[in-house]
């Protein structure tokens, strides 16, 4: 114990001390003075009174000791935490990075050593898929980054015209050009409000989701935007009748690099759904996911953003 | 460009980049210099006077940005573009405001570096000072002050998004130029979109809008089919 601790303990008890020492003192100079049918003990006030003072700070001393302990171990607990989930993405970085990379090296050594044109070009085609793909890790690793740097845009957002610029990319991409997106928009009694916002990185959510949904669909399962609003809320919910998200996987899937059992194989950054969680929350939203793999089977990823006052 | 080899200085401490890019260069038919820092880039304009900089941002003893800053101070406005490394708003806003004729994002594609030489070896004015480094620039009654961010049309101040203000100077800087939505995304958002065209188109229709620019008979902004956007009349700049 510190020298601070002991001027602090004895502060404590200084009352009690005055009290006692009161007390000795008053015998013999006061008479207990009656009060009703009692007669009180001017040494003996003094001395409760003291006792009292100082059970009262001691008790107070030592609950700021327990809160100042507690507090101490929580920070202690979220710096492990955060030192956990740095070392956990270094893992996952490196596992993303090690991929592509193995991959380029193969083909660098395919391209030196082929035999024909024909072989020249598969290695150099495969050569250029690695480096996409890494170039997309480093992007999407910019973006996240960048997301904690830059000042958002906070203007009046249209949601149905961006879901449906959105959906409409989502589409064009080759791979989805002959899928169906069902979007659905409450119009009736009042045009939708708007969201206040930065369109762009509302955009990169709202893409993000359906581009999600129709990787993991298939050409006979529908994919369905809904956007919905009760005057303080705006909820956009983009649903599958996919595969489904294993269980186990649901309250990770939001954290950077994480891929579940389903998304092993798949193309993307494996950011993707960091992005959409931060981008929402730096817009004061809330982003959900349910989904259930026997049927009625499917996802549902619902965002919820505040309407813009007027 | 056959009759007379262009000259390019290269300045970037990567090797690895340089001994890929400089061949590559080559090929295209520019004679290409390579230095590995700012202080050597510094000499070498002085003995070789190159027709173009490539300069990377981030290099030992003298950076990227330092360089271009001397070369400016001494009034040498040979076209220079900068390789920067972080993608940060503020980097991009930098990189015009010392001077830099274009500025690409690492990684990029060689090719892409090819077309950017090209384009601003094409746009330069040799000795003079490039509209990248100008405050003030008008196009008939169009007037944009880089330093105020506000832009006018016949007197009256125009009503424009951040983005779409940095997209019509970005335009401006590069007048008479096919301008892809891709390049555009990659100077003015720093960030490859998934839905980048259409973020761009977005920010176009702004700003056709606030011109009152139509794009059937455009007098300002002209889309190129399937290629880009393209700034119409020619720019003037000040300062």
């Amino acid at each position: 114990m510190g020298k601070k601790s002991w001027l602090v303990l004895l502060l404590i008890a200084l009352p009690l001390l005055s009290g006692a020492l009161v007390s000795v003192l008053a015998q013999g100079f006061f008479q207990p003075v009656p009060v009703l049918v009692f007669k009180i003990d001017v040494g003996m006030v003094a001395f409760v009174a003291g006792l009292i003072i100082t059970l009262f700070l001691l008790s107070f001393y030592a609950g700021g000791l327990l809160i100042e302990r507690r507090s101490q171990r929580m920070l202690e607990r979220s710096l492990k935490e955060a030192e956990l989930g740095r070392r956990r993405f270094l893992r996952r970085l490196d596992h993303e990075i090690k991929n592509p990379l193995t991959g380029l090296r193969a083909a660098l050594v395919n391209v030196q050593e082929a035999r024909g044109v024909d072989e020249r070009q598969r290695a150099s085609n495969n050569a250029s898929r690695a480096v996409a793909r890494l170039s997309r890790l480093l992007a999407d690793l910019r973006k996240l980054s960048d997301l904690e740097e830059r000042s958002l845009e906070n203007l009046p957002v249209d949601v149905p015209e961006l879901l449906q610029d959105m959906v409409d990319a989502a589409r064009s991409i080759p791979a989805y050009g002959d899928r169906e997106v069902n979007l659905l928009i409450s119009r009736v009694p009042s045009p939708f409000p708007t969201v206040r916002g930065d369109r762009d990185l509302l955009g990169v959510v709202m893409y993000n989701l359906v581009e999600n949904a129709l990787k993991f669909t298939s050409e006979n399962e529908s994919v369905e935007v809904r956007a919905l609003e009760d005057g303080r809320t705006i909820v956009v919910e983009v649903a599958d009748s996919g595969v489904g998200i294993p269980a186990e996987d649901l309250s990770n899937i939001f954290e950077e690099l994480y891929r579940g059992s389903n998304a092993r194989g798949v193309d993307g950054s494996g950011l993707g759904l960091a992005l959409v969680r931060r981008i929402v929350a730096l817009h004061g939203g809330e982003i959900d996911v349910r989904s259930q793999q026997e049927e009625p089977r499917g996802t549902v990823f619902s965002v919820r953003l505040p309407v813009s006052k007027r | 460009m056959s009759r007379q080899r262009m000259t390019l200085l290269l300045a970037d401490d990567d090797h690895t980049i340089v001994d890929s890019l400089a061949p590559f260069l080559e090929r295209a038919g520019f004679k290409v210099l390579v230095v590995s820092n700012g202080a050597a880039a510094l000499e070498k304009v002085q003995s070789h006077h190159p027709d173009l900089i490539v300069l990377d941002v981030l290099m030992p003893r003298m950076d990227g940005r330092e360089t271009l800053r001397r070369l400016r101070h001494a009034n040498v406005w040979t076209p220079t573009i900068l390789l920067t490394q972080v993608g940060e708003a503020s980097e991009r806003a930098l990189a015009l405001e010392e001077g830099a004729d274009d500025y690409l994002n690492k990684p990029f594609d060689p090719h892409e570096l090819l077309a950017r030489v090209r384009a601003v070896l094409r746009r330069a004015r040799p000795g003079e000072r490039s509209l990248s480094a100008a405050w003030l620039l008008t196009a008939e009654d169009l007037v944009l002050d880089r330093r105020a961010r506000r832009a006018s049309l016949k007197g009256k101040s125009l009503e424009l998004t951040p983005k779409a203000l940095s997209v019509l100077e970005y335009l401006m800087t590069h007048p008479d130029e096919v301008v892809s939505r891709e390049r555009l995304l990659n100077a003015v958002w720093g960030w490859e979109y998934p839905a980048g065209t259409r973020t761009v188109d977005t920010r176009m229709a702004e700003l056709r809008r606030a011109l009152d620019d139509d794009p059937a008979s455009p007098y300002y902004i002209e889309t190129v089919s399937g290629e880009g956007y393209r700034f119409l009349p020619s720019v003037h700049g000040e300062g």
